[in-house]
């Protein structure tokens, strides 16, 4: 079989196993056949992968568990041109945000984009919509129209395009300035007509919106059913906030209960997202005590920073995923995130891009900025 | 283990609040946090006791803080013994290295060290005693009054190398090292006591963390009290100092520095002789396991050597990993080691993707070796993980470091050709590094250098001039 029809083929499946949903059933068994097929298939038409796995003397043949699947590196990404299949046909590049200029930005070549709305459509609504509740989506995450490269606004334009242009509203532009008095006007409607809201944004966007909320003494109380979704985090800002300040913050300005607000944690290196199950479950452990959950085609592992073998049992270690809807790129990702295990999730514990070396001679930010070692969270 | 102390206070140092703890890289430590008052207090003690340090005779405190740090190099002492057996436990240092470091820095803290200072300093360093005649009228140099000196705790010893400047100049001086450099300052002092109790109580060692927190009241009250501060630290830590320093106050700081290698071709001109090289260069780039404002963080080499910079990419490999046993690396953050394999598996792909690169990784180890052609400076990610970038001729370095130009300090250089380094030393200093020297000196700049481009003393005198 040619790769073009192989990569048809087993995108199809996947989509057919995506469209399950994010509750759908798929056995260990069942995720590792089609992990080796898609390994296969990438080490068959990806040479600069193949390279990469033969270097660490690995082969299709010789692997018999997506767990011995060797990762790329986040920050490979940064460095080379991962496409599986024919670079001629990528549909559209998705980049890294720098904070910096002159910064590498990791670049993320997508060549079925079909395939990234039928991860993401399933696993946004079964964590924010899981009731199918009629809501009004207003983002403070810029339209793919405004920001082309990004894939969280191409991921919230695909939820935008499913709500309906009616029911989809976009307040923030390429540049993060938030239209405020459109934002205000679009809460107080949605106040008075009882009509529930999907706000979504970074967290610096939603921290900036609060500012100005409450420098106009602006407080609403949206109707029951109305959430939110953050995302991103403060990393590379220059303002961080505890996230139980930031969620109290979030409720008393909004009315928006705090089982309602749920985390997003994604990258642009891997096409599908991990959430909090606090709305899909009716429960919230409390907000230090959440996870993240990945849908059934994703399996992420916590390994030993130093080993890369399986951390210990409860041990925080590197967060490496294997992402099945990554079948263009490279699947298996080890991020410079760490986490713990944490049921059948992963508690994330901070990302270590960033972090201040030791050394009395690194981590100033302008040099930070242009070494390999980049801050790497999506806009 | 119990925590180790991280204070040395006169005892007239007053009332403490709580007693804190703080978790270093192998273990922990703790230390009193103090009320601003007792801050205060402490220091008012400490310039009470500059009296008696200025009736001293700047030859005789020499000799005295030279007894005392000879102890630290004399094998079966207690204070030796002392340091080697805690700096592990709060440098995250493995204890060869811990002892190569203490080697490295106890070496200046002698007294025929001490005096090679002065004389570098001071045409005649009686000027710290009294008036002495020039021609031009008379002079007089004078430390100041009360010395603040906030470390970085990168490596240790440093705040021991900064309080004895201090000392020496005759400035009471309270120092406060970072957390990873608690042990020697705190030792030294308490030697100091012993042997010299006048001195010593002009001096105090107090650890506390930095910024908002618990201390942070004493730490303010320290910046206001001191006549002159010296800090070492990150770009955003001397921000923060220059912000909370009185304007009236002397700053002198030490911020980020870079250091790089240059190999020219003259030492790599056979098998031998390049292997030697990068046993000299990896030695460099592993001590301290390279967080040294003085670690190499990359190298540069030059082509047209029998060993091509790819071969000797091969040969750090080795070196670096006989260096491993040898000198084992010490403990590695999660962050730490997640940079490390950021940094060897993208270079892995640039391999895989046909680029001119090659890469030579300890495995759990971190050392790595990074052959590559690009030739901008990149900041390693430390740990001793290394860069090697060829060049046509070391000169044509100059224009890669102009983006760095204000953090550079140690390039160390070797096989440049005489004719050649004369041109090269010159492009490097309009470049802006601050220090030439060569691999195996690198680690160990002398107790009289230029410290990032200043005399280590004169920054710390008022000169006082007589017209005559």
């Amino acid at each position: 079989m040619s790769p073009r029809a192989e990569f048809a083929d087993l995108s199809r499946e996947l989509a057919g196993v995506f469209s399950e949903g994010a509750e759908g059933p798929l056995t260990e068994t069942a995720f590792n056949d089609l992990a080796l097929r898609c390994f296969a298939y990438q080490v068959a038409t990806n040479p600069v992968y193949e390279g990469f796995v033969r270097g660490r003397g690995a082969s299709p043949d010789g692997v018999g568990s997506w767990k011995d699947i060797p990762a790329v590196p986040a920050s490979g990404f940064k460095a080379v041109r991962l496409v599986s299949g024919d670079p001629g046909r990528v549909e559209k590049v998705f980049r890294t945000s720098g904070t910096t200029a002159g910064v590498d930005r990791g670049e993320h070549h997508v060549l079925d984009l079909e395939l990234y709305r039928a991860s993401l459509l399933p696993n946004f609504s079964a964590h924010l919509v899981p009731d199918d509740a009629n809501v009004r989506l207003l983002s403070l995450i810029p339209s793919p129209v405004e920001l082309t490269d990004s894939s969280l606004s191409y991921m919230i334009g695909c939820v935008a395009d499913r709500l309906g242009p009616e029911r989809a509203e976009f307040h923030i532009d390429a540049g993060g300035r938030i239209d405020h008095g459109a934002l205000r006007q679009a809460l107080t409607r949605a106040e008075a007509a009882e009509e529930p809201v999907l706000l979504v944004g970074t967290a610096f966007a939603l921290v900036h919106w609060m500012d100005v909320m409450k420098e106009g003494n602006w407080t609403f109380r949206l109707p029951a059913g109305s959430r939110i979704m953050e995302t991103g985090g403060f990393k590379g800002r220059s303002r961080t906030l505890p996230r139980e300040e930031f969620y109290a913050a979030l409720t008393e300005r909004h009315g928006v209960p705090t089982g309602m607000i749920v985390n997003e944690y994604g990258m642009t290196e891997l096409l599908s997202q991990f959430y909090e199950p606090v709305i899909r479950d009716s429960a919230d452990p409390g907000v230090a005590a959440r996870r993240h959950v990945p849908p059934p085609w994703v399996r992420t592992r916590v390994l030993d920073p130093v080993t890369l073998g399986p951390a210990a049992d409860g041990a925080a270690g590197l967060l490496c995923h294997f992402d099945l809807a990554n079948l263009g790129s490279v699947c298996a990702v080890l991020t410079e995130d760490m986490g713990v295990t944490v049921d059948d999730g992963f508690r994330v514990l901070g990302r270590s891009t960033g972090a201040e070396p030791r050394g009395c001679s690194l981590a100033m930010d302008e040099l930070l900025s242009a070494s390999s070692l980049t801050i790497r969270v999506r806009p | 283990m119990t925590p180790f102390d991280a204070w040395t206070l006169p005892a007239s140092a007053g009332d403490r609040l709580g007693e804190e703890r703080a978790e270093a890289a192998g273990g922990a430590v703790c230390y009193p946090v103090l009320s601003s008052e007792a801050m205060r207090g402490l220091c008012a003690s400490l310039r009470g006791s500059r009296e008696a340090l200025l009736s001293h005779a700047v030859l005789d405190i020499a000799a005295s803080l030279g007894a005392v740090g000879a102890r630290f190099g004399s094998s079966g002492d207690p204070l030796r013994e002392a340091a080697l057996s805690l700096l592990p436990h709060t440098a995250g240092l493995s204890p060869p290295m811990a002892e190569l470091v203490l080697d490295g820095m106890a070496r200046d803290w002698t007294e025929p060290r001490l005096l090679e200072l002065l004389e570098a300093e001071f045409a005649d360093p009686r000027v710290l005693d009294t008036f002495q005649a020039g021609a031009r009228g008379s002079s007089r140099a004078l430390g100041s009054p009360l010395t603040l000196h906030i470390g970085s705790g990168t490596v240790p010893g440093v705040s021991v190398t900064s309080l004895i400047r201090a000392l020496l100049v005759k400035s009471a001086v309270l120092v406060k090292p970072g957390l990873g450099d608690v042990v020697l300052p705190n030792l030294f002092l308490r030697g100091l006591e012993e042997h010299a109790p006048e001195i010593a109580a002009a001096a105090a060692v107090l650890y506390w963390p930095g910024g908002e927190g618990p201390a942070s009241d004493a730490e303010a009250a320290a910046l206001a009290e001191a006549d002159a501060v010296i800090v070492y630290g990150s770009d955003d830590t001397i921000r923060d100092v220059r912000n909370r320093t009185p304007a009236s106050a002397r700053l002198v700081v030490y911020h980020h520095r870079l250091s790089l290698g240059l190999v020219g071709a003259e030492a790599l001109t056979g098998d031998e002789m390049a292997r030697a090289t990068a046993t000299s260069v990896a030695l460099a780039v592993a001590t301290f396991d390279q967080r040294g404002c003085v670690s190499p963080h990359l190298v540069y080499v030059e082509r047209g050597g029998a060993v091509s910079p790819h071969g000797l990419a091969g040969l750090l490999a080795e070196a670096l990993e006989a260096l491993e046993r040898e000198i084992p690396s010490g403990v590695i953050t999660p962050e730490e080691a997640s940079a490390v394999h950021q940094i060897r598996g993208a270079a892995e792909l640039r391999m895989a993707a046909g680029e001119d690169v090659a890469v030579y990784a300890g495995g759990e180890a971190p050392w790595t070796v990074i052959y590559e052609p690009e030739p901008d400076f990149k900041p390693s990610c430390l740990n001793r993980v290394l860069r090697v970038v060829p060049v046509r001729k070391l000169v044509d370095v100059v224009p890669h470091l102009v983006r760095v130009r204000r953090h550079l300090q140690t390039v160390a250089v070797v096989g440049a050709g005489e004719v050649e380094a004369v041109e090269l030393h010159e492009s490097l200093a309009r470049a802006g590094a601050l220090r030439i020297t060569g691999f195996e000196a690198a680690p160990w700049p002398p107790p009289w250098w230029h410290h990032d481009g200043m005399g280590p003393l004169n920054t710390l005198v008022r000169w006082v001039d007589a017209e005559g």
